[in-house]
């Protein structure tokens, strides 16, 4: 029942990571991260229960109120304050990606399997997620235009390395835990005023404009 | 249900008594889906019986033809009907066997469906008409990306079970209990967005309207009238429960009768009824959420699913 709840939910966050690349209407690719960081607070959920590690419980609710809640409603914010609601040309079309995205994920529970961890059983598809997870984190990152696109995307990184330290490893220290948190909220609040400077300056959030700043 | 010793009788009412059930059952859903849909907008919506007295009302009425329509035309319904119906004999609805199994699985059922299609389109272009042309080219653009992702999302599940036949796949599944595979919910995901495309629901298509910028089935049936309508409206909602029964045959087959006791059919029957419904209501909260996609985003949407499907696959693996 708790590997059931575990792999669901990591699955869960693939899935999730897909859409996200699949999708154009940032609206929906930023509640797309808040569901799955939600899964990302379930799984911490889980393993607090099944494994009797309080702990954990912080883990699980600093990600709800902080992911899934407080980022996305920001982010939101953003993207009506400066009216920008389509991703129009990423560098790579969508079904190219998808195929990149594959193959990212294969390359990723492949190289799951090396780990001792990594050979079966819940933690194989833990990890295997995870790293497709980061894999396609940093696909996105690198071919979408848009700057709010590519914060969502360091976002799933960071989630991606989050459901490694919380489903495979003993955990994270809390005072790190919490770190991390503060770090990534600072990250996005000073990201999301570089978006708005950016579109000041450019009238759009194509960071690849920036190129045009070289003197 | 033994597959090696079965009297013909017996296949024969079984045959029977699934086509008769699925296409009894079929307008009812469809109606389900448009009483939800309306409750949601805050409308009352159909009685629960319009889609029988729909097509009633169109069987009744004389047949339309175009005077330049040729034997093409009047073929394409029948042969889409008569598609739909065998594909329903070879799913397992209450029984984890399908009646017609031993002629086939995966294959042949995908096969079955695309030979409809191929009916419906050639007699959409028939006359000659500019709508049934274009709504038979963007309803082939669509299954050309549909069909492979629908094939690859069944083979995930054939993996698990170990054959491409359907009845022995469920057998299989039900034998070797609730266990769960990251694989089982990228197909999952994958077909439920092929499902949402090939029975022409908003993001894809949209049902409730003759838009000539946007349709796509509705354009290939536009010429039909009277019992040609008939027959493609009812194979369509066959159709449209045949893919949801699969979904619930392949990803949660509990309570699915493994013998003919009556009570477990009577289990069988309620759980099917329960996970159909489900998942309707599932269609239907999508359909309402989302706006209807632009045509040439339509292949993007299918080509994700394609790429859920293919991952599943290969995940599978792993």
């Amino acid at each position: 029942m708790k590997a059931d709840i575990l792999v669901l939910c990591a699955a869960g966050m693939l899935v999730s990571a897909y859409l996200m690349v699949g999708q154009r209407a940032l609206f929906t690719t930023i509640r797309l991260y808040g569901l799955q960081s939600l899964l990302l607070a379930v799984v911490a959920a889980t393993i607090a229960i099944s494994e009797a590690r309080p702990e954990l419980w912080v883990t699980a609710g600093v990600t709800v109120a902080l992911k899934t809640i407080l980022i996305p409603w920001f982010l939101m914010r953003v993207i009506d304050r400066i009216g920008i609601h389509r991703e129009i040309e990423p560098f790579l079309s969508v079904p190219a990606s998808l195929l990149v995205c594959v193959g990212l994920t294969v390359v990723g529970y492949r190289v799951s399997t090396g780990f001792p961890e990594g050979a079966g059983g819940v933690s194989h598809h833990l990890i295997g997620v995870a790293l497709s997870l980061l894999l396609v984190g940093l696909f996105l990152m690198v071919t979408r235009k848009k700057a709010i696109t590519q914060i969502l995307a360091l976002l799933t990184v960071e989630n991606a390395v989050f459901l490694v330290a919380v489903g495979v490893t003993s955990g994270m220290p809390l005072i790190v835990e919490l770190g991390i948190s503060f770090d990534v909220i600072l990250a996005v609040l000073i990201l999301g005023i570089l978006v708005r400077r950016i579109v000041d300056r450019f009238e759009s959030m194509d960071v690849s404009r920036l190129s045009t700043l070289k003197g | 249900m033994p597959t090696t010793v079965i009297h013909p009788a017996l296949l024969a009412l079984g045959v029977l008594l699934q086509s008769a059930g699925m296409l009894a059952v079929a307008p009812l859903l469809k109606v389900a889906i448009k009483k939800m849909k309306a409750s949601l907008q805050n409308r009352q919506g159909p009685p629960w019986l319009q889609g029988y007295y729909d097509l009633a009302k169109l069987l009744r009425k004389e047949p339309l033809r175009s005077e330049t329509a040729s034997w093409v035309y009047v073929a394409g319904p029948r042969v889409y009907f008569a598609a739909a119906i065998a594909a329903a004999t070879l799913v397992p609805v209450l029984t984890a066997a399908a009646p017609l199994e031993s002629a086939g699985g995966i294959l042949l059922l995908v096969g079955t469906l695309a030979l409809g299609r191929f009916a419906l389109a050639t007699a959409a272009l028939d006359t000659g008409s500019p709508f049934g042309g274009m709504g038979a080219s963007r309803d082939m653009t669509i299954a050309a990306l549909a069909e492979p992702a629908l094939m690859l999302g069944l083979f995930t599940s054939a993996l698990a079970a170990g054959s491409l036949n359907l009845g022995v796949l469920v057998r299989g599944l039900v034998a070797q209990g609730p266990s769960f595979h990251p694989s089982d919910l990228l197909a999952f995901a994958g077909l439920l967005i092929i499902v949402i495309a090939e029975t022409g629901r908003i993001p894809v298509d949209n049902p409730a309207t003759h838009l000539e910028l946007t349709m796509i089935h509705e354009a290939m049936v536009l010429e039909y009238a009277g019992p040609d309508l008939a027959l493609v409206e009812w194979a369509s909602a066959v159709k449209e429960l045949l893919y949801l029964t699969l979904l619930v045959d392949l990803f949660m087959p509990v309570g699915i009768a493994t013998s003919l006791a009556p009570g477990a059919l009577l289990v069988a029957l309620a759980a099917w009824a329960l996970k159909v419904f489900a998942l309707a209501v599932v269609v239907t909260l999508v359909e309402t959420t989302n706006a209807k996609l632009r045509l040439f985003r339509v292949p993007e949407l299918v080509s994700v699913s394609l790429g859920l499907a293919f991952l599943a696959l290969a995940v599978r693996f792993f």
